[in-house]
């Protein structure tokens, strides 16, 4: 994704977010909880599972009392790779307000990769890039006996999209644009690898609400 | 109740995704190399050639001047003709379309242009209606594989590829290096090419180089090509120039100068060795004038324009040098020499003092981004990022811009 577009979002948001919190219509969630994700295959055929950190805040406006639409982001650890969700997000309720709720969420939106570093040497440079992200949840939302906080507890699954690229710069001289198909390789590259992750995962977070 | 049941099936629809889901990882390589192209020159020759309709310049090579008109080749595609009676307006009029032509010259009305291993001979005279009068087969040997009359040419392409590159067959492993290996026969222009015959004319013959070997061509009789023998040249042969009963050979080891008053067996008369850089020469009576540039293949890290004196070609001898931005191709008109100096522009100087060059810049225009130039008889033609551009340079110390060309794919200068 572009970074300019994400400042942007971001930019929003908090703006937003502030505009919000002057309201009742205002809500929001923020946890910690882990990822828990069957890992690739070994050299044995045997799955190395992956168990990381998850953090996750959201906030957003209620537009009834049952539904809230938001933004989120956190922090999603992999094993390979450390990305900032930044999502869409919708949060529904049941149940009665003061008792113990059901809830369910779906972010929807992307992993930003601005953590990792962007490796360069005289022959290549290698670096990481986030994608496309999903994530529907489902959990509890206990509340406290005295003001608008809640405990909450959630599951869910995350569909993380990620890849690392590694390029070695094109050493040839020669021009390249009458190349056919060199638009696929970034400029100045005369080859470039690229490993597509694709994340799934389960995820198991508890936080706040208000 | 009835809600909490949908929450369940909502949960256990979750879980059911994930557990059926490991993460998944797919690689693709993609990266630029030259494929070996197999063409027999049975089938190369069997096909016609007809002039076409006016094409757009894509990726302009060499640009010659004959007449009103300019030649220009699209390497390895064919040749653009262009009117140029008005420089102010060039006209784009046919296209020859030539396969694996890289290079051509022109003379009394007859069009030499190479066509894989054969060189080809066209009428001009009529520009209208073009026909090709001669063939003269498998002369530019160095395209051969075996004997079987199959020729092996590269085209530069990318490919993408899920399996990683050390489970690849054969040379597609090690494309870095076919790549290295190849670029000899990639299809660029200016001044890096390798084996791209390079073609000029003197004397009733016509001599063609490429990387290691001068080809002689007795044209005398114009529309009969000849092909007499070829000359040794070394290694890393890049430009000729010739001038007054010699050739001048730039080299990326120095300046080859041979004796031509034998036209068809031009001896040599002396290697000027320097250091290894890309030089295009140009000479005078007195002086020849020779850039030697950093760049990719040119290893050496030396920008400058070294004046050689050539009074006696037997030994020339280095007068004096002058450094240089990233200098690249250059031209000669009377006592006003034009350097292109890349992405930095051009300059233009008054070199009639060879020893105060440098006192005598004239202009340095720092927007003209160029490659390479031809001083015309109507007009100054710079090769650059805007296409081929037109000078009038009849006040040499005031270029005045006449047209560009546009180019689709114009050169860009690193």
């Amino acid at each position: 994704m572009n970074r300019k577009v994400i400042y942007l979002i971001l930019l929003f948001f908090f703006a937003y977010v502030k505009a919000l919190a002057q309201d009742n219509v205002y809500f929001q969630q923020t946890e910690v909880g882990f990822l828990w994700g069957k890992g690739l295959k070994n050299w044995e055929g045997g799955y190395e599972n992956r168990l990381n950190l998850t953090f996750s805040t959201f906030h957003g406006a209620k537009i009834n009392p049952n539904h809230v639409l938001g933004f989120s982001t956190g922090l999603d650890q992999y094993d390979q790779i450390n990305l900032i969700p930044i999502a869409l997000g919708w949060r529904g309720f049941l149940g009665k307000e003061g008792k113990p709720r059901l809830f369910a969420g779906l972010d929807l939106g992307g992993g930003a990769a601005f953590l990792e570093k962007k490796e360069t040497t005289d022959w290549s440079s290698s670096w990481y890039e986030g994608g496309m992200m999903v994530s529907p949840t489902a959990g509890v939302k206990f509340p406290a006996k005295r003001g608008k906080w809640a405990l909450s507890t959630s599951i869910g699954y995350k569909r993380q999209q990620a890849s690392f690229l590694q390029g070695f710069f094109d050493r040839s001289g020669l021009s390249s644009f009458a190349t056919p198909g060199i638009s696929r390789l970034p400029n100045g590259f005369s080859s470039l690898n690229e490993t597509n992750y694709l994340f799934h995962s389960l995820v198991f977070r508890m936080g706040v609400m208000f | 109740m009835k809600r909490s049941k949908l929450f369940l099936a909502a949960f256990l629809l979750i879980s059911g995704i994930f557990f059926s889901c490991e993460d998944q990882v797919t690689t693709t390589y993609t990266y630029r190399t030259m494929l070996p192209v197999f063409l027999e020159m049975s089938d190369v020759r069997a096909r016609m050639i007809a002039v076409e309709p006016a094409q757009p310049l894509d990726n302009p090579g060499k640009i010659y001047i004959y007449k009103d008109f300019l030649f220009v080749n699209e390497p390895t595609k064919g040749i653009h003709i262009l009117d140029n009676s008005n420089p102010s307006n060039p006209i784009n009029l046919s296209f020859i379309p030539i396969e694996g032509n890289v290079d051509l010259a022109i003379n009394s009305d007859i069009l030499y242009a190479d066509n894989y291993v054969d060189l080809l001979a066209f009428d001009i005279s009529k520009i209208s209606n073009i026909k090709l009068v001669k063939r003269v087969e498998d002369v530019f040997m160095h395209m051969y594989r075996h004997e079987t009359g199959q020729i092996i040419t590269f085209k530069d392409t990318v490919i993408t590829t899920e399996s990683p590159r050390w489970e690849t067959m054969g040379w597609l492993a090690r494309s870095d290096m076919s790549f290295t290996a190849n670029m000899a026969a990639a299809s660029q222009s200016y001044g890096t090419g390798g084996s791209m015959a390079r073609f000029t004319l003197m004397d009733g013959h016509l001599y063609a180089v490429d990387e290691t070997t001068m080809r002689v061509f007795d044209v005398q009789i114009a529309a009969e090509p000849k092909f007499v023998k070829p000359i040794d040249l070394g290694w890393g042969i890049e430009t000729i120039f010739p001038f007054q009963k010699k050739l001048f050979i730039g080299s990326n080891r120095g300046m080859h100068i041979y004796d031509a008053s034998t036209p068809h067996s031009p001896t040599r008369m002396a290697v000027y060795e320097h250091v290894v850089a890309c030089d295009p020469v140009v000479v005078n009576e007195e002086h020849a004038f020779v850039t030697l540039r950093s760049g990719n293949f040119c290893v050496n890290n030396i920008n400058e324009l070294q004046v050689i004196d050539i009074k006696n070609p037997y030994e020339p001898k280095l007068k004096k040098a002058y450094p240089m931005l990233n200098p690249h191709g250059l031209g000669l008109a009377g006592d006003f020499l034009y350097v292109t100096e890349g992405r930095h522009g051009l300059k233009s100087f008054n070199v009639k003092d060879i020893m105060n060059i440098d006192k005598n810049q004239l202009e340095f225009l720092q927007s003209m981004k160029s490659v390479d130039l031809i001083p015309g008889p109507k007009s100054l033609i710079v090769i650059g990022p805007d296409g081929i551009c037109q000078y009038d340079y009849s006040t040499p110390s005031k270029l005045k811009k006449l047209s560009c060309i546009q180019v689709t794919n114009p050169v860009i200068i690193s």
